[in-house]
């Protein structure tokens, strides 16, 4: 008895031991430098020199002086409310068509999930850059058939369009999800509503769609966190700056623009919480909304 | 399953092991410890190209071989992410000894007191006078120039020839003299552009000057709102007479560097850029180019061009080897061997002494910026560092000046905004 009291409590130590690098970086690089952001975000710290107290002072500039700011938080909002919806369709229809019982299924499905492992990077917005360029790609097919394409990344009224683009072609990620979700509707439904002579449309709205809702709520509350958080496509394309003329100034990048060119640290700290509290109330009102239009099969 | 004395050994090793490393994590970097041997080891941070680095590293050889008691490590990085790197270093107690830093950045760094005063601690005597006090705020003497450039027209003879045109008398032309030679030379069928625009704040500070008014007057805007909006009606009647190509397309050009130019790619006649830039633009093209004077206002009395420090070197206030980094900032601007490697990577020598010791070694294209400079050097205005904040406003008038051309604002509502955006930025 007592050698297993002994036993488990040295398992326990043994454990808490190999938990310690985790747990210690944990505290270090995570939690520690979150909780002085939050003081951070109250100060007027340039990074160069001491950190004053300033109240609430960057939170009031944010909301009621900062023109950019808001610029800024109607790019982002824009380009998320945009994309992810488009992303998420384009996705789901490919995971249709992937799961009906194609030959070389694996081949396609990572075939068409390597832009997801490739879309964040820096290679692809650069490529992007080009074939979207004035005398790039696009224009160059636009030429055959006569027609002048404008500088599609360096003219306001269609940079972000190209971002949106970008961030609909990762589409890889929310597949292969969709993809198990729909291996995981029993077959037998499809048969029965066969039986009782449903069409296929018929069978998508009744059975696939209803079943597939925990799948879409999953991924539409991933990849809004996640487009929010977009920095490396506009810091790419549009050279840093968020231009031409702010029309692809993201949050985040504005965020660094603040913190690293400006000396605006407290400021960039500010922004960053505002922006967790921006993600945060967005998924908190999604998983609200979910009981009306989420369906879990086990429940009722 | 039992824990042999030999496993938990094991573990508290393991875990001291990760308590160490957090720790000296914790408390590394703080540089300068004072290296074995007896010798003093300092940092020196630089931006730049390979070349720029190779450069650097022999001239770091040189001193260390002249003063063998230091140990200089050359702290590289690329320009884009330079000052993120120096703000970091500083705010961790951790800047390097001796940091270049541009013009723009300087009030930004003296003024917030990461700058020590090198008064009487580099020999200055032999610099050139009026471009060392670019390198003063207060009266101290926080920055010592590398070296100068000027901001001026290049031109491509061959391009002009292509075309048909001739090089124009640059002593007395004006803006639209200017614009109707570039529209002249795209009109001409020849493939050729005339020029090519920009948002270099250097631009905008000579036409004002030309104006009679000043881009900084201490720490406010000096310039009107007319002058602002005049200067971008230049870059809308280039894009208007096709003189340049339109606004997407010279965006596209102007976020690239020398290399992706019009003139960079021999697809443009006309451009302005850094003398310093000179080199790139004649390695890329292949083209000998030629150095001209900007052109003037209506009548203007002054050029306005100014020469302006390529970089400037800096000591970190809290070095805890002031005399060191010294000595190599020294070595650096007095020493022809320096500038016998260096050669003028960072802008021409302003030093008297090591300027003639070096003028025959310059490549052929150095050779005639320092022909142009002197050529116009007696025409030439006052450099001032710009104040805290100045930093920020290549991209302030990028941003409202590509809402103008690309008509998202009104001539007269972006100027406005500019202004108070810019005075905004260097009021702090």
């Amino acid at each position: 008895m007592s050698y297993v009291n002994v036993h488990k409590r040295r398992e326990a130590r043994a454990a808490y031991v190999f938990l310690a690098p985790w747990f210690i970086g944990l505290l270090l690089v995570t939690v520690g430098p979150i909780l002085a952001s939050l003081y951070l975000s109250f100060t007027d710290y340039s990074l160069l020199e001491e950190a004053q107290w300033v109240g609430l002072g960057n939170y009031r500039e944010m909301f009621l002086e900062d023109t950019r700011f808001i610029a800024s938080l109607r790019v982002t909002t824009i380009y998320v409310i945009v994309s992810v919806p488009l992303q998420l369709i384009f996705a789901l229809i490919l995971a249709l068509a992937l799961d009906r019982g194609l030959r070389g299924l694996s081949f396609y499905r990572s075939v068409y999930y390597l832009p997801s492992l490739l879309g964040g990077s820096v290679a692809i917005a650069i490529l992007w850059r080009k074939i979207f360029g004035s005398d790039g790609l696009v224009n160059g097919v636009l030429a055959l058939f006569g027609i002048e394409g404008p500088g599609w990344v360096s003219d306001p009224d269609t940079a972000l369009g190209t971002l949106i683009l970008l961030h609909v072609w990762t589409f890889g990620a929310p597949m292969v999800i969709f993809l198990a979700g729909l291996r995981q509707i029993p077959q037998s439904f499809y048969e029965a509503a066969s039986v009782d002579g449903a069409g296929t449309l018929r069978q998508f709205r009744s059975i696939t769609l209803p079943l597939l809702t925990p799948i879409i709520f999953f991924n539409l509350v991933l990849e809004v966190i996640k487009s929010f958080q977009s920095f490396t496509q506009s810091f790419i394309v549009s050279g840093g700056g968020g231009g031409p003329a702010d029309s692809t100034l993201f949050y985040t990048l504005y965020l660094y623009l603040k913190g690293f060119k400006s000396y605006e640290m407290g400021y960039a700290a500010a922004m960053a919480w505002v922006l967790l509290l921006l993600i945060a109330g967005l998924t908190g009102v999604s998983f609200l909304t979910s009981k009306y239009w989420v369906f879990y099969g086990d429940t009722k | 399953m039992k824990f042999s004395s030999r496993t938990t050994t094991w573990t508290v090793a393991l875990l001291s092991v990760v308590v160490m490393t957090t720790a000296s994590a914790c408390g590394g970097g703080s540089g300068g410890d004072p290296a074995e041997n007896g010798k003093v080891s300092i940092v020196f941070a630089y931006w730049g190209s390979d070349a720029r680095q190779k450069l650097t590293e022999e001239v770091i050889k040189k001193f260390e071989a002249k003063n063998p008691t230091i140990d200089v490590e050359g702290d590289f990085s690329s320009w884009d992410s330079y000052y993120e790197k120096i703000a970091t270093k500083v705010a961790a107690n951790d800047a390097p000894d001796v940091m270049s830093i541009e013009i723009r950045g300087l009030s930004e760094y003296a003024g917030r007191g990461a700058l020590a005063d090198l008064s009487g601690k580099v020999p200055a005597a032999d610099l050139d006078q009026q471009v060392l006090a670019s390198g003063q705020i207060k009266g101290k003497q926080y920055a010592v120039p590398t070296g100068v450039n000027a901001f001026s027209m290049v031109a491509n003879p061959a391009a002009l020839e292509k075309a048909k045109k001739e090089l124009p008398e640059d002593t007395s032309w004006t803006w639209d003299q200017w614009a109707g030679l570039a529209k002249e030379i795209s009109a001409t069928g020849s493939g050729v552009t005339g020029a090519e625009y920009n948002f270099n704040p250097a631009f905008l500070q000579i036409y004002a000057a030309q104006r009679g008014e000043k881009f900084y007057d201490g720490n406010k805007i000096g310039m009107s709102a007319e002058t602002v909006k005049s200067w971008w009606a230049i870059h809308q009647k280039l894009i208007e007479t096709k003189g340049s190509p339109d606004a997407a397309k010279s965006a596209e050009i102007g976020s690239t560097g020398p290399e992706q130019s019009l003139l960079g790619t021999n697809a443009g006649a006309m451009g302005m850029w850094w003398s310093n830039q000179l080199n790139a633009l004649t390695k890329s093209s292949g083209q000998e180019m030629t150095l001209l004077r900007m052109p003037k206002a209506e009548g203007a009395t002054t050029g306005g061009m100014f020469l302006q420090p390529a970089m400037f070197y800096t000591a970190s206030a809290k070095s805890e080897h002031p005399a060191e980094a010294a000595k190599l900032i020294d070595f650096l601007v007095n020493d022809p061997d320096a500038a016998a490697t260096l050669l003028s990577d960072r802008g021409l020598p302003t030093n008297a002494k090591v300027l003639a010791a070096v003028k025959d070694k310059l490549p052929a294209v150095d050779q005639k910026t320092l022909t142009f400079i002197e050529e116009v050097k007696s025409e030439l205005s006052p450099i001032q560092a710009p104040p805290k904040g100045a930093l920020e406003m290549e991209d302030i008038l990028q941003r409202n000046s590509e809402e103008v051309l690309f008509g998202k604002a009104t001539p007269d509502a972006a100027a406005q905004k500019f202004l108070s955006e810019a005075n905004a930025a260097i009021a702090g």
